[in-house]
């Protein structure tokens, strides 16, 4: 890596120096900044706290670092698709507003009002996390009400740790109660081809009302597994490109910050359950590759089920949570009028995640 | 190919989880300094075979963390003759005991040797381990060599099992087989507080400051500590004296300081009492159950204590704890796990 020269950081070191002395000694502006301060030199300095117990020694593994990770697989496997599908002009301001929204008002404004020290890193993944969830043609305001009401919801239940459910499905599930008609429609034909300024810009000017899983429901129309893995078949703005997503997720599991038992169980558990209902209930439902292609059941699996803090902490008991998110994704999908279960799926097994966990903690320390 | 190493690497017994701290820190000890005597008259080993009927010998020479005494101090990269003195020792203090020699894996000509010399006797038998710690743990040792259940926190001696390091054997051997006297041992020392990693040969009694004179690095805040940072003791007052029992010292930076651009400084500030990050929420990463070594799960001690529940942690196998401090060491969150199951011990 290339190296800072020596002056730079020294003025930059000084000034930080300088900037917290000042934050500090001013009561006011501690009110005001002080989290906001410590939050912006969080990120460009260590923090100097000594262990003062044993072990003397810590891993150079932070949770900042865990999240860093998590927002660098979403940026790679949501946000450059998206670009190139839909063009930076939706993709970068839905993510200015979310960001905006979510974390420099809400959550500053969250930690002036509640007196914390610090913003929690965990505000970024939710706000990365609720434009992909939406359709590429919502309104910004809807992106900015989203973000913010994610945000509020997590530091209303004790912030990143004591959050219930996943704070981006469940300001989505906000929107789709709240605002049905933006959620059904504006699902817009992403671009294929070479990339050229406008397409790079804009996207495509057709707009489709109807995603793959929305056409099986009503035609029985199975779209090609290519277009479906490649992502230009259409659906939310982050969920298309199912190959990058899988291979980030992959990368995810390979520096341990997914646990690669959640996913796993999870896709395997909805392919077994649709080959099982489409074996018995015949060609009304979808077929099993086909569900696993389609609609946000990628990054669900991959993003959204596995964060730590939602899913149950035993390892056997993630079996079981996977199990249950995919068996309530298959019911959803093929025996109700709604044309996909993610979301629902996740938030209801993220419910269910304490008495998982507290009853496999039953069984496995039985006396 | 590729099956065929898979099942090759699952012969070497082990257990799930632990850390490779010698990739971790890598640390070289090239030169010994011999003998800093001690002002006083420095005292003499004994070695007194223990009371109990010893059944097993695990002689241990498999170091697993970077800054212990390295083997080849003692060993001198001459095998053979360090099992003579392994015969010699168990045929004057315990000669109806069984041997086992845990040996590195890494150590490859060190391996083959011990097996060969082992093939040739029926109560010894040579095993090549997995150095990654903590597998020279009394209760993890007697487990993967012995595959005996040791009660955590028990006395190996009271159940048979005898576990001596290298440095030890020859100290015996010296004084118990040929009758000399032992009035020294090697010490090594090592950390970024330190000008360089050297193994010292130090008489009994000497003060800990007078060994490390003039050792320390210029600048900076030190911190010392006795048996490594992981699960020694940290030492303010450094009149103390050595005794056997003092394998190593490291000597690490403080670095109590804000530093600029910590992701891109990685190496330098890796081996500091730094925590290296904030102290936030646990977020449940399943990083702790993952390199638990005894398949325990830390975090459940962590809710309990901090709920107030500490008395409940008890029934998730608490007794298990060997105290290593992995869970510690690789949190995230930078948790006192360690401080907090100390905490719920000693709750009844």
């Amino acid at each position: 890596m290339k190296k800072i020269p020596q002056p730079i950081e020294h003025i930059l070191d000084k000034t930080f120096d300088r900037m917290e002395s000042f934050v500090h000694s001013h009561k006011k502006v501690n009110f005001l900044f002080g989290a906001l301060f410590s939050a912006f030199d969080g990120l460009l300095r260590s923090s100097k706290d000594t262990a003062a117990t044993q072990p003397f020694i810590r891993n150079n593994y932070d949770v900042k670092r865990f999240m860093g990770a998590v927002l660098v697989a979403l940026v790679i496997g949501w946000v450059f698709p998206a670009v190139y599908f839909y063009g930076w002009q939706c993709v970068i301001s839905k993510l200015m507003v979310s960001f905006i929204v979510g974390v420099f008002v809400v959550d500053v404004l969250w930690a002036i009002i509640a007196q914390e020290e610090h913003i929690s890193e965990g505000g970024f993944v939710s706000c990365l996390l609720v434009p992909a969830i939406l359709p590429p043609q919502a309104p910004l305001w809807l992106v900015g009400l989203g973000a913010a009401l994610a945000i509020i919801f997590r530091n209303v239940l004790g912030g990143v740790g004591h959050n219930l459910v996943n704070p981006a499905i469940f300001s989505r599930l906000f929107l789709t109660i709240c605002f049905p008609s933006f959620l059904v429609m504006g699902y817009q034909t992403p671009f294929t081809g070479m990339p050229d300024l406008h397409s790079l810009r804009y996207g495509l000017d057709a707009v489709t009302h109807a995603t793959p899983l929305t056409l099986f429901k009503t035609n029985g129309e199975v779209a090609s597994f290519f277009s479906l893995l490649l992502g230009t078949s259409g659906g939310s703005l982050g969920e298309s490109c199912r190959i990058l997503l899988i291979l980030t997720g992959l990368w995810l599991i390979k520096i341990k910050v997914v646990n690669w038992r959640l996913p796993l169980s999870y896709l395997s558990s909805v392919f077994v359950f649709s080959l099982f209902f489409s074996l018995i209930v015949g060609k009304s439902v979808a077929p099993p590759i086909f569900q696993l292609m389609s609609g946000g059941l990628i990054l669900g699996a991959f993003f959204m089920a596995t964060d730590p803090i939602t899913t149950v902490y035993n390892q056997k008991a993630k079996w079981i949570y996977g199990a249950g998110c995919g068996f309530v994704t298959v019911l959803i999908r093929d025996f109700t009028t709604l044309p996909e279960g993610v979301m629902y799926s996740i938030l209801l097994m993220n419910l269910l995640a304490v008495p998982i966990q507290s009853l496999m903690v039953k069984i496995r320390y039985r006396a | 190919m590729k099956l065929f190493n898979l099942c090759k690497k699952k012969e070497i017994p082990g257990f799930h989880g632990g850390f490779n701290l010698l990739e971790a820190y890598p640390i070289r000890f090239c030169n010994v300094i011999e003998k800093i005597s001690s002002d006083v008259a420095p005292k003499q080993f004994v070695f007194n075979a223990p009371q109990q009927k010893v059944e097993q010998v695990i002689v241990n020479l498999c170091p697993t963390e970077p800054w212990a005494l390295p083997n080849w101090v003692t060993l001198a990269h001459d095998t053979s003759s360090f099992l003579d003195k392994v015969v010699a020792l168990r045929a004057r203090c315990f000669p109806a005991a069984r041997v086992a020699i845990a040996i590195s894996e890494k150590e490859g000509k060190h391996v083959t040797e011990a097996i060969k010399y082992a093939g040739n006797t029926d109560w010894m038998t040579a095993h090549p381990l997995n150095p990654k710690y903590p597998q020279n743990d009394p209760v993890v040792l007697s487990k993967v060599v012995l595959h005996a259940e040791v009660e955590c926190g028990a006395d190996t001696t009271t159940q048979g099992i005898l576990i001596l390091d290298a440095q030890t054997i020859a100290a015996a051997y010296e004084s118990n087989v040929l009758g000399n006297k032992v009035n020294s041992r090697f010490v090594a020392v090592s950390g970024t507080g330190l000008k360089e990693n050297e193994v010292i040969r130090v008489e009994l009694g000497a003060t800990i400051g007078k060994m490390l004179g003039g050792r320390f690095k210029a600048n900076g805040t030190h911190r010392v500590f006795v048996n490594g940072p992981l699960c020694g003791r940290e030492i303010t007052d450094l009149s103390q004296e050595i005794d056997w029992s003092v394998n190593n010292i490291v000597v690490l930076e403080a670095l109590n300081v804000k530093v600029m651009f910590p992701m891109i400084k990685q190496e330098e500030m890796s081996f500091t009492t730094n925590i290296l990050g904030e102290v936030r929420q646990c977020v449940y990463c399943n990083f702790c159950d993952d390199t638990c070594p005894m398949d325990l799960e830390p975090a459940l001690y962590y809710h309990s204590y901090t709920r107030g529940e500490g008395h409940k942690a008890r029934s998730y196998n608490l007794g298990k704890c060997i105290e290593c401090g992995l869970c510690s060491f690789i949190c995230p969150s930078k948790l006192e796990l360690l401080q907090t199951i100390k905490a719920c011990k000693a709750l009844d």
